[in-house]
């Protein structure tokens, strides 16, 4: 074989290698599996609630990937642990979107990250659905890219108050925890309880770790409000009503956020939990599309049962393959704008944006710790169970 | 009736500061070793007595033992490999203290989260309350209190009145005086050592009743107590004890006057004032 034959044969089969890798490359793409990436605080204070949402968010991958994927292609999650740290967050969510390439974003646990990252998704334009991002004030003008997955931080306990007024309570103590979410309710409820014409007779902020909660529950004791609301975490959850009981004041109503939801703050509390009212955005007998199969297989997966935590989450990646299967793409443009024209049915209830992206469809209803177990106590259509009051502290 | 609350309330506190802190203090004390693993030796107990409570429905006091004559074998084994090497760096010994009890620390917090995950957890034990002529006591507080008066005055006549005692003070004050009049310097830093780390672990074991613990609360813990120490005087155990008992009634105060939020920063602020003061620490200020 001459040089010339050589060369001839070498250049054609470089040139159909060439050929074969240009036709095999959009077949691979679409074998690729779509990456979405997140954070979840699996440490740090946050970690209790924020392994319920990222449940969530597994359990709808799980079920897309069973249905062959979107786009016939296969989901992969990739999560990193934000520490309940904003800036971890940031550096984590600048890592998927750089290194890791993710396809798609969800946001992370809690308001506070929430709101460090929304800058981050703005420079890089990634719509993002924020499942437990509840404070209206990421949802402005200037955040173009971000969707409240979430019933609004203005609604946590909002059913409390008047419910308590209908039956005789005429003051109200209040009490947040310094964090976005937490602040932006204690700002809520206190204008709320004025509206109402119940005399605020008790406010305090206070900050995470271990604050000294005994002084403040005794303050509250000498002020004897009919309604204690504590705009709380699971932590500081715990440690007010350890507080209350040391100081031996029991209010008619105690109402608490985040926290008694969570499955440990009865086995932290025993049957100091009984009778402490809080919130949900979902629960199991929501009469909402998908609900009764949401809480079978999600028990089925994680062996518990799910709280509204992991209904938001559940909630977002189905939003986000909506969005993605609307749209026919991974189009960041294209999602943004199919999220702002329409409405998605969740086990939450409907997904539905203002032009800011702040959700119009969630609401909270209340619930109660009654011997040990959490029964739904409004609205009165679903209620498993009557308001029990006055909490015992017993 | 309001004052004498707020007072039983703020002493209360600072008996809890006490158990956090005088444990810290006894490991500067003896080997000028600032134990930044400190909060992790709290933080493993109280998951470990929560988890074992939990398990086999034991009362957390009847653990309370088991746990001290664990952590302090712990104590006693760590101590020639991590510590006791560094006593021969002469001036640098306290600084790679810091290094190595900061790796350690980073380790204990590591296992923590391991084997009992990242949630706050609490004990639901001794929750009820005895009221004396208005005043409300909480028997979690009451029983942590009186462990804390327990070894303060273990620790004072201890040091002060057995020989092994006073080896160990002679131990702190001058090693190279110590060893010259027959003291095993290396024996009494284990011992001190061991019993420094079963001291943090026994307050774990009660605190855990009180306080929302997660692995990742240690750093706090070790924060509180090196306030608290830093405020009565480093290897001051007196002073160390009356500093967490003002800390804990002028937190008491200031949280019931001002609210949660100048509670909080009030240690800090202390602090502040103290070192510009006092640098010394408020025992050596009286």
């Amino acid at each position: 074989m001459t040089t010339t034959h050589l060369l001839h044969r070498l250049a054609w089969a470089s040139g159909m290698a060439m050929l074969l890798s240009f036709m095999a490359a959009p077949g691979q793409a679409a074998d690729k599996p779509i990456l979405i990436g997140a954070t979840s605080s699996e440490t740090g204070p946050f970690a209790a609630d924020a392994e319920y949402n990222l449940n969530g968010m597994k359990l709808a991958i799980e079920e897309a990937n069973a249905k062959g994927g979107w786009l016939g292609r296969k989901l992969d999650l990739k999560v990193y642990d934000d520490e309940s740290k904003p800036g971890t967050a940031v550096r984590l969510y600048t890592r998927l979107i750089t290194e890791d390439k993710a396809d798609l974003l969800i946001g992370p646990y809690s308001s506070g990250i929430t709101q460090a990252i929304a800058p981050l998704m703005n420079k890089q334009q990634y719509a993002v659905i924020e499942p437990e991002a509840s404070i209206p004030t990421i949802y402005v003008p200037g955040n173009k890219w971000n969707f409240q997955g979430v019933a609004s931080s203005l609604t946590y306990l909002e059913g409390l108050l008047p419910l308590a007024k209908k039956n005789g309570a005429s003051t109200v103590a209040v009490l947040g925890l310094k964090s976005a979410f937490t602040l932006a309710c204690y700002d809520a409820r206190i204008a709320q309880a004025e509206k109402l014409g119940m005399k605020v007779v008790y406010k305090t902020t206070y900050s995470l770790p271990e604050p000294d909660f005994a002084s403040m529950a005794l303050a509250i004791k000498s002020a004897q409000p009919d309604v204690v609301l504590g705009c709380t975490y699971y932590p500081d959850a715990v440690g007010l009503v350890k507080a209350f009981k040391a100081q031996g004041f029991a209010p008619k109503y105690f109402a608490e956020t985040v926290g008694p939801v969570a499955a440990a703050f009865t086995k932290a509390l025993g049957p100091l939990a009984n009778g402490i009212i809080s919130n949900t955005g979902w629960w199991h007998n929501f009469k909402t599309p998908g609900s009764k199969e949401f809480a079978e297989h999600y028990k089925a997966m994680f062996k518990q049962d799910p709280d509204y935590h992991s209904a938001a989450g559940y909630g977002a990646v189905k939003v986000l393959g909506a969005a993605v299967e609307g749209t026919k793409s991974l189009d960041q443009d294209k999602i943004r704008a199919w999220l702002h024209a329409n409405t998605v049915d969740t086990v939450q209830g409907p997904f539905k944006v203002d032009a800011n992206g702040l959700s119009q469809g969630f609401s909270q209803s209340l619930v109660q710790i009654q011997d040990g177990h959490l029964k739904l106590v409004t609205p009165e259509d679903m209620a498993e169970a009557k308001l029990l009051v006055p909490y015992t502290g017993q | 009736m309001l004052a004498v609350q707020l007072l039983i309330n703020g002493i209360l506190l600072g008996g809890t500061y006490v158990l956090i802190a005088q444990s810290l203090n006894l490991i500067f004390g003896v080997m000028r070793v600032v134990n930044l693993a400190h909060g992790s030796f709290i933080v493993m107990a109280g998951l470990f007595t929560f988890w074992f409570s939990a398990r086999t429905g034991l009362n957390p006091l009847i653990v309370l033992p088991i746990v001290f004559i664990v952590s302090f074998i712990v104590g006693g084994l760590l101590q020639p490999v991590l510590i006791e090497p560094l006593m021969n760096q002469g001036r640098k010994a306290e600084l790679l203290s810091l290094m190595v009890t900061f790796g350690l620390d980073y380790v204990l917090v590591q296992i923590a989260l391991h084997v009992w995950g990242a949630d706050y957890v609490s004990l639901p034990y001794l929750q009820s309350t005895w009221t004396l002529g208005g005043i409300t006591l909480s028997k979690a507080l009451v029983v942590v209190g009186l462990f804390a008066v327990a070894i303060v005055a273990l620790l004072y006549f201890g040091l002060n009145y057995t020989s092994f005692g006073k080896s160990l003070l002679a131990a702190s004050q001058s090693p190279v005086g110590a060893a010259c009049c027959g003291i095993n310097v290396r024996r009494v830093r284990l011992f001190a050592f061991a019993l420094g780390v079963a001291l943090a672990s026994s307050a774990g074991t009660l605190l855990i009743m009180i306080l929302p613990m997660a692995a990742e609360s240690a750093d706090n813990l070790t924060i509180l107590a090196f306030v608290i120490v830093a405020l009565g005087g480093l290897g001051e155990y007196a002073g160390v004890t009356i500093a967490a008992l003002l800390l804990g009634v002028a937190q008491s105060l200031a949280g019931y006057f001002f609210g949660g939020d100048v509670a909080n920063v009030l240690p800090f602020v202390i602090l502040i004032a103290v070192m510009l003061l006092w640098p010394q620490g408020l025992r050596r200020a009286a």
